[in-house]
């Protein structure tokens, strides 16, 4: 892949953008269909970039390293489907065969999650003032519900605004990781990566389990993969 | 006055919405008065003193799983059709909403979205193309959603009070309980075959036991020690750039 290669024309960054929006909202304001999570986000990403299949591979692994934090009420958690879109589309704009750019990539949806995270929770604030004085929308039913789709339309807001502030950079470093090539450290950086998605596996069980008896499950899990690979069916 | 079959189908469908001024004053109160108000404005047509302090009882704190505050929206609106006293509707809703987080919680963050997310992410180990994966997952996933939204009204309508006694029996409690050890499995099985398509994808001698052997130790105990584990995780996947970029460098 080189840099003349590489497309991100006006026309598809608007697409990203407003593909932001939709995911930015979707995770917790309306609709809560879940386009917000990785895999949909990042290979939305990727479709935009002409290769779906390297976008949802990067949103795979975001997935499962993600899947320990559940949105619970004002927990904290990563804002997973601007980042999803920005590293799916990343990958995908860098060729998506690259080792190092997807490494790159992932590692970038998980700090964008957080940057993310931070922004949600701005909003919340701001949801706050935009929803009060409380008596005066008791009073006002009609404003209650022009505050209210404006909160919406603010959370789609940000997300856009998220992808549009992070799509560019994000697929020019990404690039330029996939011009890296292998030394003596890849081996290490790749058994880094399962290594992480290993004991994020492991911590997200743990979440679905009920008790600690269920650790059995997770290695007869593993053990049906080893077998699927094996049979040359994966 | 009745609320008409539209009322109903309005407020349910504002139910999607009912997260969207989540705020820490009233946490998902606001979205609560936003989705009952199509069946307020039926209850109190005429009355626009008692619409305003339904409106206002509505918007009271509220927290609950957004996908069954369906149920607390459409239970609510009954007790305001029934005219009931201030001070009950207002117990009734301190005293749903612990349940309400809880079952939701366990049933569909803990249980659906991530078992849904594991077979859109097998099917595409498999071979399966990834806009059909995307779609298992949406099609997979959204039809347990949408049915415990349409269910939780429908419910919340016809018990009204009741409704805290219909969430200890529920159908989603028991399907938390039996999914669990399925989405321990399916984690284990797409965490390996995960790990193999990268492995695979980057073309660089490894040795797969060793890696295996290594990956199942860390899942381990990342599941005896979550918390930790899943810190570790992020460090190491922060690490992996940074090594392979280094050795560029290096080289």
């Amino acid at each position: 892949m080189t840099w003349s290669e590489l497309y991100l024309g006006p026309g598809t960054w608007i697409l990203a953008v407003l593909a932001g929006g939709i995911v930015g909202m979707d995770a917790v304001s309306w609709p809560q269909v879940m386009v917000s999570r990785p895999l949909v986000s990042a290979t939305i990403g990727g479709a935009l970039l002409g290769n779906p299949a390297a976008g949802m591979l990067t949103g795979a692994l975001l997935e499962v390293l993600t899947l320990r934090h559940p949105p619970f009420g004002a927990a904290k958690y990563p804002d997973t489907g601007p980042a999803g879109l920005v590293a799916g589309a990343s990958y995908a704009a860098a060729g998506g065969h690259a080792a190092g750019a997807l490494l790159t990539a992932v590692a970038i949806g998980w700090g964008l999650g957080w940057v993310g995270a931070v922004t949600v929770q701005v909003r919340r604030r701001v949801n706050e003032r935009i929803m009060s004085p409380a008596g005066e929308l008791a009073a006002d039913p009609a404003l209650l519900e022009h505050r209210h789709r404006l909160a919406i339309w603010m959370d789609g807001l940000r997300g856009a605004v998220l992808v549009a502030a992070f799509l560019v950079p994000c697929v020019l470093t990404v690039t330029l990781a996939a011009g890296s090539p292998p030394s003596d450290l890849a081996r290490y950086a790749i058994a880094s990566l399962v290594l992480g998605l290993a004991l994020s596996a492991g911590a997200a069980a743990r979440s679905a389990a009920f008790g600690v008896r269920g650790w059995p499950l997770i290695l007869a899990g593993a053990g049906v993969g080893v077998l699927l690979i094996l049979g040359g069916l994966a | 006055m009745r609320p008409l079959r539209s009322d109903h189908l309005a407020a349910w469908s504002r139910t999607f919405a009912i997260q969207g001024s989540w705020n820490y004053s009233t946490l998902v109160g606001t979205g609560i008065a936003y989705a009952m108000l199509p069946l307020l404005r039926r209850i109190q047509a005429g009355d626009p003193v008692r619409l305003k302090e339904s409106v206002a009882r509505s918007m009271q704190p509220f927290n609950g799983h957004p996908y069954l505050c369906a149920m607390a929206v459409a239970a609510l609106g009954r007790l305001e059709q029934e005219e009931t006293d201030p001070q009950t509707i207002e117990k009734f809703r301190s005293a749903l909403r612990g349940p309400l987080g809880t079952v939701g919680d366990r049933a569909v963050w803990g249980q659906w979205r991530p078992i849904s997310a594991l077979i859109g992410i097998l099917a595409f180990s498999l071979g399966v193309g990834p806009m059909w994966c995307v779609a298992i997952f949406l099609v997979l996933y959204n039809s347990g959603h949408v049915a415990v939204r349409a269910w939780g009204y429908l419910k919340g309508w016809q018990a009204g009070l009741a409704v805290g006694g219909l969430l200890k029996r529920a159908w989603i409690e028991r399907w938390a309980m039996r999914l669990w050890p399925f989405n321990i499995v399916l984690t284990g099985l797409v965490a390996v075959l995960l790990a193999n398509m990268v492995v695979t994808q980057s073309d660089v001698p490894l040795s797969r036991s060793v890696l295996l052997v290594m990956g199942a130790i860390c899942s381990l105990v990342a599941f005896r020690l979550p918390r930790k584990g899943g810190r570790a995780g992020a460090v190491l996947l922060a690490l992996a750039p940074l090594l392979w970029l280094a050795g560029g460098l290096a080289g």
